[in-house]
């Protein structure tokens, strides 16, 4: 990332974690050929709050906050009956701490 | 009048998440063998159940169910030995081997419950990586897994759902 300086990023997950993440993946494609479809976004969430804890504690100074936010907005009961519209805000909203994260760490966000 | 089994039907909740606390050999029997006195049709005894307190085990079981949020300490896996269902002579599609699934669940919850252990139940997980985790024998399928610990104090939120059906709602007095 071009925002980060020297020596800062680097890896942030041990084999262990990379394999508990791929582990949880690949069973819940399986798990989701039987479940109500709203679950799956749910499962996605899931799969970023873990990889986001996994990391967190090796991450840069410049990537915590981005990884602390997204625990913060990930619920891991959350699904979207009831409140379609409030709950793809949510996402949107997590999208867009994303992107301006990319932005930034891109140093896409001083560009023209 | 006693009415401690409501309370504890009323006070029953999922523990989502769980603390470090072990729990100990004695709780986990006591939850256990509670199994035994759930209402089975006909008392076949079609289920088995496999008790796991490894960490390194509980950590491979949560990493093949997607719908284990907790950490447990210790997990009861609930199984149907198909085999001995297609032995006893039900048809593949009859519910009653779910239906004592179910019923052993509620059991082992209000179990826990009542000696002040967490517990939630887990349907998501593959079917499959678990049998193999757990070295199963062919034609005995896992179906549920208890798990318990020592509930956190702060608790993932509840699935809430807003709108739908009132409780009464889904009552039907009589004929309908």
């Amino acid at each position: 990332m071009a925002a980060e300086s020297a020596g800062e990023s680097g890896r942030v997950l041990d084999e262990g974690d990379g394999v508990e993440l791929l582990a949880y993946l690949v069973t819940a494609a399986r798990t989701q050929v039987d479940e109500a479809a709203e679950y799956a976004p749910m499962r996605l969430l899931t799969a970023a709050g873990r990889l986001a804890e996994m990391a967190e504690p090796a991450a840069s100074a410049s990537l915590r906050p981005l990884l602390r936010e997204i625990r913060q907005g990930v619920s891991e009961t959350a699904v979207q009956a009831g409140d379609p519209a409030g709950y793809v805000d949510r996402l949107d909203a997590l999208c867009r701490t994303v992107a301006e994260y990319l932005m930034r760490s891109l140093g896409l966000d001083t560009s023209p | 009048m006693n009415d401690a089994v409501l309370q504890a039907i009323r006070t029953r909740r999922v523990a989502r998440a769980l603390t470090d606390a072990p729990v100990g050999h004695e709780q986990l029997r006591t939850v256990l063998d509670s199994a035994r006195y759930a209402p089975h049709a006909g008392n076949r005894r079609l289920h088995r159940y496999v008790v796991v307190t490894r960490p390194s085990l509980l950590r491979a079981v949560r990493m093949v169910s997607p719908g284990m949020l907790q950490r447990p300490m210790a997990a009861i896996v609930i199984c149907v030995d198909w085999a001995q269902v297609h032995n006893y002579g039900f048809a593949p599609a009859n519910p009653g081997p779910y239906i004592d699934v179910g019923t052993a669940a509620a059991t082992l919850l209000l179990a826990a419950h009542s000696i002040g252990l967490g517990a939630g139940p887990v349907t998501s997980f593959s079917r499959t990586a678990l049998a193999t985790i757990l070295n199963l024998p062919a034609g005995v399928r896992p179906e549920l897994i208890i798990c318990l610990g020592h509930a956190a104090t702060e608790q993932p939120p509840a699935m809430r759902r807003r709108g739908g059906s009132s409780w009464d709602d889904l009552i039907q007095w009589e004929r309908g």
